[in-house]
């Protein structure tokens, strides 16, 4: 096993539960008000979009990872 | 608002000045995070402009970014942006620990993601002979964006790492806790300034 599979390994399972995690929070979080709460869930929107890329990048679907 | 969370001053009364400004602070804050916005995305313009004006990209002689270390450097930053935002809920909640422990989850993580970018420059100046001065458009784009947005992730594991500090000290209360909410903001927009970089550095 080398470096470039552990990585993507990593990132594969990582990216799975980081945007679990932020899908989570912003599903719980869907009814709050206010501007910083407003501002929190778009953030988490766009975490758990970026935990999906690197899930996907994990995958070799995006981007060009070496083949390991 | 329960009594439990009333903003006090440091002589148990009732901080109006707190009640008062809190919102003023919150604004300026959020304009700070916009004009900052603002700053990397006339970076990123630039590099998108540069990129797309050019023949081929990467440039002849430069190799792609190898995308499965960034991919797990990138869930690392991503994960100090979970732990950051469930140190604020249990802050909230008045789960005290918890929320040590997720703060000091987030300055560990974040410090691990500036090892690993770290890793990368030493991997890509001394490996590949890609540098910030001697690589043209990409090498300058590269360092500079990355460098910057590391900059503000050093900053921003400073900025914890005061609330930490002040937290242990028990400078925020359950109705007093701004600073912790302005972390939190500054933590999650470099999480996402993040997410657009390693899109169009590693992915496009």
């Amino acid at each position: 096993m080398n470096a470039a599979l552990i990585e993507r390994l990593g990132a594969v399972i990582a990216g799975i539960v980081v945007g679990v995690v932020a899908f989570y929070a912003l599903y719980k979080d869907w009814h709050a008000t206010g501007v910083e709460n407003q501002v929190f869930k778009l953030m988490l929107l766009l975490l758990g979009i970026g935990a999906i890329l690197a899930l996907l990048a994990g995958l070799n679907v995006v981007g060009f990872a070496p083949k390991g | 608002m329960t009594a439990a969370s009333l903003p006090l001053d440091s002589h148990g009364n009732v901080d109006q000045l707190y009640i008062e400004t809190r919102e003023l602070r919150l604004q300026g804050f959020l304009l700070f995070l916009v004009s900052d916005c603002v700053l990397f995305a006339s970076f990123i313009f630039a590099y998108l402009y540069l990129r797309n004006s050019g023949q081929g990209w990467p440039p002849p002689g430069i190799q792609r970014l190898d995308v499965a270390f960034a991919a797990w450097n990138s869930v690392v930053l991503f994960g100090s942006g979970a732990t950051m935002h469930y140190a604020l809920e249990n802050f909230k909640h008045g789960n005290f620990m918890r929320y040590m422990w997720f703060l000091l989850a987030t300055i560990v993580l974040g410090a691990g993601f500036l090892g690993g970018q770290a890793y990368e420059y030493t991997h890509l100046i001394y490996g590949e002979h890609v540098t910030w001065w001697g690589s043209g458009i990409f090498g300058a784009s590269f360092f500079t964006l990355t460098g910057m947005h590391g900059m503000h992730v050093f900053i921003g594991v400073c900025y914890l790492t005061v609330l930490v500090l002040q937290s242990a000290a028990g400078v925020y209360t359950r109705g007093k806790f701004f600073g912790i909410t302005a972390g939190t903001l500054y933590w999650h927009f470099v999480d996402v300034i993040w997410v657009v970089l390693f899109s169009i550095f590693y992915l496009l």
